[in-house]
Formats: C-alpha cells, sequence, structure tokens
C-alpha cells in the first residue's frame, strides 16, 4: 500500500509538511548558494573551493561554541568580517594569480585550493564528526499540525535577506553598478577607468563572506568534518545554474526547484532518486536553457 | 672503468641481498616470532587504525607474559596501509623483504580485500580481524581467515534481537511485527541490510513496510522519508547509519514526532559510535547498536579461561588509554588472542598444518576475550553463533550491554518507546 497514494485529511497535512520541508530546505540552499553566484556572476569564476568555505565557517561556528559557547547567532556577526578578509587575503594569494588565465586553470587552481583546504583541516582538527548543539536546535514551531523547525527557519529568512541585500547593493550602489558593468564587459570597464583588480577582490571577499556566514548558520543542522563542503557543494553548481548562472533571485527560486525536487523525490520514489531527479533536470536545463531558467541569452559566455 | 663499474655493482648487489637473505633467516634463529600488521596508521582511516594498533600490542604483550608464540616472543613488523594499493604494496614488502609467513590486519573493508590477494598469491597466511564485507571469503582463498563476523553476521544477530528480545517485550509475536528498513548504501549497510531482511522474512515471518537505501554523504533532509514512515506506521526500524544521517533521522523524528517502538542499528557507525551521544545528550536514549561488549558485560558469565584473558585484557586496556576497549580494541585484540591459539596448536606457520589447526578449533562461546568462541568454516569464516555478538543500548549518554540478559548486569529500557520527552 503506497501512502503517496491515498488523498484524506491525513494526506493533506502531508501536503503541506512537505511544502515546508520544500521551504526550508531551499531556504538553506539558498543561503548556501548566494556567494557562489555572486562570484560567478561577476568573475565569471567557476569556484570548486567553495563548498571549504562553508566547511571553514562550519568549523568556526563548532570552535566557538566550544570554547567561548558563543551562540552561532552571535558566532554569524564576527563570521561575516572574518570571512571578508579571508577572501581577500584568498583572492590576493591564489586567485590574482589566474583570474585573467583560461577556464582551465582557474577550475584546476580552485580544485587544488579545495583539496588544501580539505586537507588543512583534516591535519588540524582530524576527522573526527563534530557537533554544535545550541539550545535551540530542536526548537520547533508548530502553525496547524505542521511543524518548523526554528534554526531551518533563521537559515531561510537570512538566505532571503542576503539575498536581497545583494541585489539592492548591485542595483543602487556605485560599487555594485562597477561590478555589473565589470561583469558584462571587462575590457570596457577598464576603459571607462574601473579597476577590475579592485573589483574582483571586493566581490570575492564579500561572496566568501557569504558562504563563512552560510557556515556557521547550518552547522548546528549537520555535522562538521573536514569534507563537510562536499555535501553541498555539488548541489550549489545545481542551483546556479537553474538559476541563470549570475542571477541572484533566479538562484534563490532555483534553491527551491532543487529543494521540491529533492523533497517530493524522496517521498514519492525514495531517498536515491532524488538526485537523479535534480541532475536530470540541470542537464534538460543545460541543453535547452543554456543561459539558465531565469537567465538572459548568452549570459554563459558572458565576460569569456 | 667498465670493469670497475661491474665489480661496483657486483659489491653492492651483494651488500643488498646478503642484507635481506640475514634479515629472512635471523627469524628463526633468534627466539622471536615475527608476524606482519597491516594497519592504516596515516590517512583518512588513521582514526579507527591507530586504535586496532593499539588492541594488537596490548593483546601481544599479554601473549608475551604468557609464553608468547609456539614457545617464542612474538613481535610485529608494522606496515602503514592508507589505502587499497599502499596495502597490497605494503604486504608485498612485509612478504619478501620482512620474509613473515602471517600477515594480521587491516581493520577495514576498503583494505582487507587487497591485501589479502597478495598474501594469497604468496601462500602466506592471511590473518583478518575485522573487515566485514561479505565477499571477503567467498574468493576461494585457502589460507585467508577471518575472526569477526561480516555484515551479514549482523543482519542476522539484529533479527535475533528483534524477534527473540523485543517481540515478547512489545506483546507482539515475530509474525506480527511491522519492520522498516533504512540504510545508507555503502557494501556494509547493504549487507546488514539484506541479511536482516531474508531472516526477517524468512525465518521470522516478519511483515517489511518499507525498504529504503540512501547516500549518506548528500542527504540534507530526512523529512519526507520520515513523514512516509509515519504513514505506514512501523513497530520496529531497522537503521544502519553511517554518522550525520543517525543524528539527522532521530533529530528530525522527534522533531515530526514520529513514534515507533524500537530502532535498531548495528556496527561502530552512526548510532553505534561515540558521536552520536555527544551530538544528541540524552535526546539519544533507547537507540540499540550491535556491537562488541560494553560496560555492564559480565565475567562471570563467562568461562573461566574466558574470564581470565577477558579480565587481563580490559585492565591492560584500561591501564594503557584509561578508558574501558572501544570496538576497535576488542576486534583487534580478539583477532591476536585467536591467532595464538591456533599457533599454539599448529606449531608451525606451515599453511596446511595451520589451516588443520584452524579447523580443528572447536571452543564454546565464553572461551576468550569479547566472550567469544571459535569454529571456523571451510570458507576460513568464524561462527556467527560462536562470535558472540551484543545489544547496546544508549542509556542517559552511554552505550550499555543489554543482551543477551546472561551476559549484562543492565537492563534494556524503554520497550516501547514511549513520549519522546518521556524518555528519562
Amino acid at each position: 500500500m503506497d501512502p503517496a497514494r491515498r488523498l484524506g485529511p491525513a494526506q493533506i497535512d502531508v501536503l503541506a509538511q512537505l511544502a515546508v520541508a520544500t521551504v526550508l530546505l531551499g531556504g538553506i540552499y539558498a543561503l548556501i548558494s548566494v556567494g557562489l553566484t555572486l562570484i560567478f556572476g561577476i568573475m565569471r569564476v567557476v569556484n570548486f573551493a567553495h563548498g571549504e568555505f562553508l566547511m571553514l565557517g562550519m568549523y568556526l561556528a563548532f570552535w566557538a561554541f566550544v570554547v567561548f559557547t558563543a551562540d552561532p547567532y552571535f558566532v554569524v556577526f564576527v563570521a561575516i568580517p572574518l570571512f571578508f578578509v579571508v577572501g581577500l587575503v584568498v583572492y590576493g594569494l591564489v586567485m590574482r594569480g589566474v583570474i585573467h588565465a583560461s577556464h582551465n586553470v582557474q577550475i584546476f587552481t580552485t580544485v587544488g585550493l579545495s583539496t588544501v583546504l580539505q586537507n588543512v583541516a583534516l591535519v588540524a582538527w582530524s576527522g573526527d564528526f563534530r557537533f554544535v548543539r545550541p539550545w535551540h536546535l530542536s526548537t520547533v514551531l508548530r502553525a496547524g499540525s505542521t511543524i518548523f523547525n526554528l534554526t531551518q527557519v533563521v537559515a531561510s529568512l537570512i538566505a532571503v535577506a542576503l539575498t536581497l541585500a545583494l541585489v539592492a547593493f548591485m542595483k543602487w550602489t556605485h560599487a555594485g553598478r562597477v561590478m555589473r558593468a565589470t561583469a558584462q564587459d571587462r575590457e570596457a570597464a577598464t576603459l571607462m577607468g574601473i579597476d577590475t583588480d579592485r573589483v574582483y577582490r571586493l566581490t570575492f571577499a564579500i561572496g566568501i563572506a557569504a558562504v563563512g556566514a552560510a557556515g556557521v548558520l547550518v552547522a548546528p543542522l549537520y555535522s562538521v568534518y573536514p569534507t563537510a563542503g562536499l555535501q553541498f557543494v555539488l548541489l550549489s553548481y545545481v542551483v546556479v545554474v537553474l538559476g541563470g548562472l549570475g542571477d541572484m533571485l533566479g538562484a534563490m527560486i532555483g534553491s527551491l526547484i532543487v529543494a521540491a525536487v529533492e523533497v517530493a523525490g524522496s517521498y514519492f520514489f525514495g531517498v536515491a532518486w532524488k538526485e537523479i531527479f535534480y541532475f536530470i533536470l540541470f542537464i534538460l536545463v543545460l541543453v535547452f536553457r543554456p543561459a539558465g531558467l531565469f537567465g538572459q541569452r548568452g549570459a554563459e559566455t558572458l565576460g569569456v | 672503468m667498465p670493469r670497475f663499474v661491474v665489480t661496483l655493482v657486483v659489491a653492492a648487489l651483494t651488500v643488498v641481498l646478503g642484507g635481506e637473505l640475514a634479515t629472512v633467516g635471523g627469524q628463526a634463529t633468534s627466539g622471536e616470532y615475527r608476524i606482519g600488521v597491516l594497519e592504516p596508521i596515516t590517512g583518512p582511516l588513521a582514526f579507527e587504525g591507530k586504535r586496532h594498533m593499539e588492541g594488537l600490542e596490548i593483546v601481544r604483550d599479554l601473549i608475551n607474559e604468557r609464553g608468547g608464540v609456539m614457545g617464542k616472543k612474538l613481535v610485529f613488523s608494522v606496515a602503514d596501509a592508507t589505502d587499497p594499493t599502499v596495502a597490497a604494496s605494503e604486504a608485498n614488502r612485509l612478504i619478501t623483504r620482512e620474509g613473515v609467513k602471517i600477515i594480521t590486519g587491516t581493520f577495514s573493508s576498503r583494505l582487507c580485500g587487497a591485501a589479502s590477494e597478495v598474501a594469497a598469491r604468496h601462500d602466506v597466511i592471511y590473518w583478518e580481524s575485522s573487515c566485514v564485507d561479505p565477499r571477503f571469503n567467498k574468493r576461494g582463498l585457502k589460507h585467508v581467515y577471518r575472526t569477526e563476523i561480516d555484515a551479514t553476521g549482523f543482519g542476522w544477530y539484529n533479527i535475533e534481537f528483534i524477534a527473540k528480545h523485543l517481540a515478547p517485550r512489545l506483546n507482539l509475536k515475530p509474525n506480527q511485527i511491522k519492520i522498516a528498513f533504512l540504510s545508507e548504501d555503502s557494501s556494509y549497510g547493504q549487507g546488514v541490510t539484506e541479511s536482516a531482511r531474508q531472516r526477517a522474512k524468512a525465518e521470522f515471518g516478519m511483515q517489511e513496510v518499507m525498504l529504503e537505501y540512501y547516500n549518506w554523504q548528500t542527504l540534507n533532509d530526512m523529512t519526507p522519508t520520515i513523514l512516509k514512515m509515519k504513514q505506514l506506521n512501523p513497530d520496529v526500524v531497522h537503521h544502519i547509519s553511517f554518522s550525520n544521517d543517525g543524528v539527522l533521522f532521530w533529530r528530525q523524528s522527534k522533531e515530526q514526532n514520529f513514534l515507533f517502538k524500537a530502532l535498531v542499528h548495528a556496527g561502530a557507525t552512526g548510532y553505534g559510535g561515540s558521536d552520536f551521544g555527544k551530538a544528541l545528550g540524552n535526546d539519544a536514549n533507547g537507540v540499540f547498536a550491535l556491537l562488541e561488549p560494553g560496560p555492564g558485560f559480565r565475567l562471570e558469565a563467562l568461562r573461566p579461561e574466558g574470564q581470565q584473558i577477558e579480565k587481563a585484557f580490559r585492565d591492560a586496556v584500561q591501564k594503557k588509554t584509561g578508558t574501558y576497549p572501544f570496538g576497535a580494541h576488542q576486534l583487534a585484540g580478539s583477532g591476536l588472542w585467536l591467532l595464538k591459539l591456533v599457533l599454539d596448536r599448529a606449531q608451525s606457520d606451515d599453511p596446511e598444518k595451520f589451516r588443520a589447526a584452524v579447523m580443528s578449533l572447536d571452543l564454546p562461546v565464553g572461551s576468550m576475550i569479547n566472550g567469544w568462541g571459535v569454529k571456523f568454516s571451510e570458507l576460513g569464516q568464524n561462527a556467527n553463533d560462536r562470535v558472540q555478538h551484543y545489544m547496546l543500548q544508549w542509556q542517559n549518554g552511554q552505550l550499555v550491554t543489554v543482551w543477551p540478559e546472561e551476559f549484562t548486569t543492565l537492563r534494556a529500557k524503554w520497550i516501547p518507546l514511549g513520549a519522546w520527552d518521556q524518555r528519562k
């Protein structure tokens, strides 16, 4: 007897709960993908080390919790400036040298960076699984018979806030306009007197600050270990592609689509199917709408 | 000039080969007996590997205090098997350079296959103390042995526990039990789950209401699965977890107020690891995990010789590490102790004589470390019902031994599991 086939009040409750699960999981994916979208959108660099910066954010939350019993919601305010600086340093040491190189070189470099960071974490903190357990970890909110996990609700709200803030920043500030101009045509931007190197440095630092903060916020939900980033990194690429390769609001919607496919696939077919479904979606989008579901035609080749 | 080069080469070869022959020949005369030990001491498997190594060293010292093996002092040639390729090349080195006739190790299912292939090629005895891959001794390798049961043995014990211990306490006949199978998709998870499914159905007629495998590394949310299970309403959840997946399932089941009567796991991963307790504290209460014996284990339940060695082993581990033995200590330690029993009986490392000694050993449960007994099959596998395993339960931050009851002073609680906030 397949529970999915019966329809009654109980079934409607389940559907409501599945919808909530989708929104909350989508919120986490959006939160994790914001930084990747930004870096990809402006710099046209696929940052394969994205998941490792997430992992570093998770470790920051863990150590802050163990050493200072600091709540992740407090640590996140420390994480943003800290990871901004980390972004500046990594840009100066690594990315700056390859920003004008071919995509292949950039891919090799960021994959290398990813492996280095994983192993640094392994050497420094061992391969043990660690857990962050703030008091609000298992707090749930109820609306009727539908249940919301508080940590996930907060993560989703921050994802929305962060996305809107970045969209506003890009649209209405001078720095944002300069960044968009650089993304649209690097050479023309240079001719207009824009220091593109500075733009890239700023973009990279903002992107890393966003993913660092995301790491801190999701740390209580998942275990912290050196390859924790791998759990999310493939998924973030799917989100970025669905969303239109650099489109911030598109990535938000892309996250919800991935989450919906995952939740519905797990419920109706089984967990093993979820990745099959969303990677089929990923391939279909790349074949039929190479600029992503919400991207403009030609966006995929911008700046190449 | 060329003649000088030739002379030099010959001289160099003589030194190198002569040195090697001396090492090989050294074994028989020095009053020491050397075996090869392959464990991952560095790399991703090192955490468990080092504990296995610790267990081996502790039992080696116990053996030497008790007359060594075949009247000689037991010594190790240790090699670091970080991954399958290194395991194979290091096995080769131990055999050809160090001249060992017996290799023991490697604990991991990722390593034991490659290492034992090499040993078999050289007609060297391979003695595995863990490695739960069911395929391990189904490859027709005559001198490959495993002292621990494999994943299918874990499934066998889990169903034994559910049918004979849980069912009566739930006031159900085994064939009335609705059971949901959930598992991570490694060869271990599948091995345990498939053998449990088979025994549950064929021997006890339990009602399987669900079967799901998942990849723990890409699992971010278990809510959909839990919602599905809630509707199927199983009595028992048989869940083999790897790490975070156990924590995620348990935490989200609590959030969704999913009530079932018992959860049973097997092995030192997921629910069976200390991480689960660390992650959940007292919320972990009630989960069952099939393991080696833990706190509560009754020495008096063993046979006299078993009591003696188990006590010496526990004290030695306590002295060296300050804790109750971990699973890794127990598996490595009991494997090595069993090797001593075989060597003392065979009085030889000749593969044929060794095999005859292995096959003739017939010790009841309770005869050695962990309360194990011995009876090997023709495949070189120690028997399920001799390699006694124990059900442990999370009780207030600790995994304690609760079954079989004759082996423990502690009792299982929360059968059936009550409301989530009342498991204290």
